[in-house]
């Protein structure tokens, strides 16, 4: 058998066999030489699609004393791209977010920033005190991106790389005073000016004492303790004894802990004294026994409890997300509206570049937010914000007791306190005044 | 070898059909240009067929030992990284449950670490392994959770036991969660593929040297090729633990994932 087919393999081919045999094989060839490039189509699930992503940095304080309260505006901003991604994308990419851990140090932020930018991101989200923000500016503006920023904020600054989603003294500070000497917030007249000591405060109480004195008003005292300070208990006597009405407080981070402690201690009743606080939301309250807390009030654009349809699937959103425990609150609202301007403003362009961006963003946007209709002010690159008032509960949210009739428009240079400052950034940028000092005496 | 981790991104059965299509093409490719040159060498050869049967079968059972060895390599590497990403789980879950005992605010404040650490890898770190990237924000969301925990000061004994506890479980956890990532780029090494391939090669091409009818050939050398591909396919398909839809998936981080969000 086997012979007989040596014999027949030996034989020579026909014209037909030979085409026949050929054609086969150089099929089975193609087949071969092509399947890679059939089948490199071919995609499985989770994957994310072919283009490149468009890469955001986030400039956050996962570690130290910042951390606490930065963590959760990371994971705002991630949920914020992960919606955007689950949309669609942006341009028809997906957005690829990376944060590297600044450490709660000022220094490591212009640092981070810069890996960012190499590593190649298009627009820089985050950064919390004002002392990281000015840290990262002389970065952001070598290198042409957009920072998107937002916190609360003394004002008196404008940067053309700054996109400012937090309340102003103008939007914030002015109407405490407003409405604390207000019949409805018990027509307080001796105000004590509470803060710690670095730039923000020191600000917002200059802006603050300028505009009592528009009213007649003076404080009725005025103290900076250091970041971190705990002994509240000589300071609350001090308020005492100056017969404030009540106290303007612009103490930040663990130091709250120490003046609500001691507050208690001293057994000052909140109804009769209230302490109001511009730097305490839902997240803070986390590390204060609402015992202690129960009743004072706090000044903020965004209040988790605000009863609107749009807040509540947020925040249900948000919560089915990250954890039922988990809270929203000011600053978070306000970034998750710079993300969807961001976006808009991308879209608008159809381009990543910085200048297209920043003029898309000049035409004017808005953005319905869980918050409330928020305007990005083309002028001030700032955002429209509503005044509210939020009296502490023992569940740790707030019983909003005011709120603006409307959104305020952003003024970061008030003219009370700057005189001949003001900024355009669609006609001329920043018009400087005469210097200000901040310390100087009123 | 990097070339080809493309294959990883198709769907398990078109990686199959591939390999399958592959091998049977290259055989049937062969067949018909390569084989008449092959013939020369055994075609006045008396029992050509034996000789090569002989020597098919003497190679076949090498080949075969090899085969059947890198397979159990792969599915253990397989097997030891899934269990490894379950045992990490499981510490998570009993670090969660311990630091869900302690007091507030920093019971809440380790608890919501640690989910942030969970979701972090299921939603960021998982994507990333499926790449071959080891991902190292999870290290950051583990400093954090570092810092507040030993930031704790315990007051009662119970606490202090507690608190003895949770550092322990800890260590465990760092200790899976550190041979997790050393095994994104566990993968059987190059020099093994090389030898697994020529192996299939000099396979194919001893089926070449028989003598049968065309036909015959098309289909018994076929289903040969096709099984070596299958073979082939199983090994690829089970090694790079991470990759491929043949791959450790994160479900024990979405089941903890899920309970911690109810929570």
């Amino acid at each position: 058998m086997g012979q007989q087919q040596v014999t027949g393999l030996t034989r020579s081919l026909s014209r037909r066999d030979f085409g026949r045999h050929a054609g086969a094989a150089a099929t089975l060839a193609a087949a071969q030489a092509f399947a890679p490039f059939m089948f490199v189509g071919c995609r499985p699930t989770g994957v994310p699609a072919g283009r490149k992503p468009i890469r955001v940095g986030l400039l956050h304080s996962q570690t130290g004393t910042m951390a606490i309260s930065e963590t959760s505006l990371r994971d705002v901003e991630l949920f914020a791209f992960e919606r955007i991604n689950a949309t669609g994308g942006l341009l028809g990419r997906q957005i690829e977010a990376w944060g590297p851990d600044t450490k709660s140090r000022t220094d490591l932020y212009p640092k981070r920033a810069g890996e960012l930018i190499d590593w190649g991101a298009a627009a820089l989200f985050g950064c919390w005190t004002s002392s990281s923000r000015k840290a990262v500016l002389p970065v952001i503006e070598e290198r042409d991106r957009l920072l998107f920023y937002p916190v609360q904020y003394e004002g008196n600054e404008s940067s053309a790389h700054v996109v400012y989603g937090g309340m102003v003294p103008n939007q914030q500070v002015m109407p405490v005073i407003d409405w604390l000497s207000s019949p409805a917030g018990g027509s307080m007249k001796k105000i004590f000016l509470l803060g710690s000591d670095y730039v923000f405060p020191r600000t917002a109480n200059f802006v603050a004492k300028k505009y009592m004195a528009t009213k007649g008003l003076r404080p009725a005292g005025e103290m900076y303790l250091p970041l971190g300070y705990r002994d509240f208990g000589p300071v609350v006597g001090l308020i005492q004894a100056s017969g404030a009405d009540c106290v303007l407080s612009t103490i930040n981070g663990d130091s709250n802990i120490g003046l609500f402690d001691s507050l208690a201690a001293a057994r000052v009743d909140p109804a009769k004294l209230p302490v109001m606080s511009t730097s305490i939301a839902e997240d803070e309250l986390r590390n204060l026994l609402p015992e202690n807390v129960a009743g004072q009030l706090a000044a903020s654009c965004y209040f988790q409890s605000l009863p609107t349809e749009e807040n509540r699937r947020w925040v249900a959103h948000f919560r089915s997300e990250f954890g039922h425990d988990r809270v929203t609150g000011d600053p978070l609202e306000p970034q998750w509206g710079l993300v969807h301007f961001w976006r808009e403003a991308v879209e608008r362009a159809g381009s990543l570049d910085t200048e297209a961006v920043r003029a898309a963003m000049r035409e004017g946007l808005t953005f319905a937010g869980p918050g409330g209709l928020v305007r990005l002010d083309p002028k001030t690159q700032h955002c429209t914000r509503y005044f509210r008032v939020g009296r502490i509960r023992t569940d740790r949210q707030f019983d909003i007791v005011h709120q603006s009739d409307a959104p305020i428009d952003p003024d970061p240079y008030p003219q009370i306190a700057f005189p001949g400052w003001s900024c355009d950034w669609t006609e001329g940028g920043i018009t400087r005044g005469p210097e200000v000092s901040i310390d100087g005496d009123i | 070898m990097h070339n080809f981790f493309w294959v990883y991104d198709l769907p398990t059965e078109t990686f199959a059909i591939l390999m399958i299509a592959v091998f049977v093409g290259f055989y049937w490719a062969g067949l018909i240009f390569l084989r008449p040159i092959l013939r020369q060498f055994v075609k006045n050869t008396r029992g050509a067929n034996d000789i090569v049967g002989y020597v098919l079968s003497c190679f076949c059972v090498f080949y075969g030992l090899l085969l059947g060895l890198i397979a159990v390599t792969a599915y253990q590497n397989a097997s030891e990284t899934s269990a490894n990403v379950t045992h990490e789980a499981a510490a998570l879950s009993a670090l969660f449950e311990d630091v869900s005992r302690y007091p507030d605010p920093y019971g809440q404040n380790l608890r919501w670490i640690l989910r942030d650490y969970t979701r972090y890898t299921i939603k960021y770190a998982w994507p990333l392994q499926r790449r071959g990237i080891v991902p190292v924000d999870g290290t950051i969301r583990v400093q954090a959770f570092q810092e507040k925990l030993i930031d704790f000061q315990p007051a009662t004994p119970a606490q202090e036991i507690l608190h003895a506890e949770a550092l322990r479980l800890f260590n465990t956890f760092l200790e899976h969660r550190r041979m997790r990532l050393f095994s994104v780029n566990t993968a059987i090494p190059p020099v093994m593929w090389y030898v697994v391939i020529l192996g299939a090669l000099i396979n194919i091409a001893m089926v070449w040297l028989f003598d049968m009818k065309f036909v015959t050939h098309l289909l018994l050398g076929g289903l040969l090729s096709a099984y070596l591909g299958t073979m082939i396919f199983l090994i690829a398909a089970m090694d790079h633990p991470f990759r491929g839809e043949v791959s450790v998936t994160a479900e024990p981080f979405e089941a903890l994932y899920k309970h911690m969000v109810e929570e």
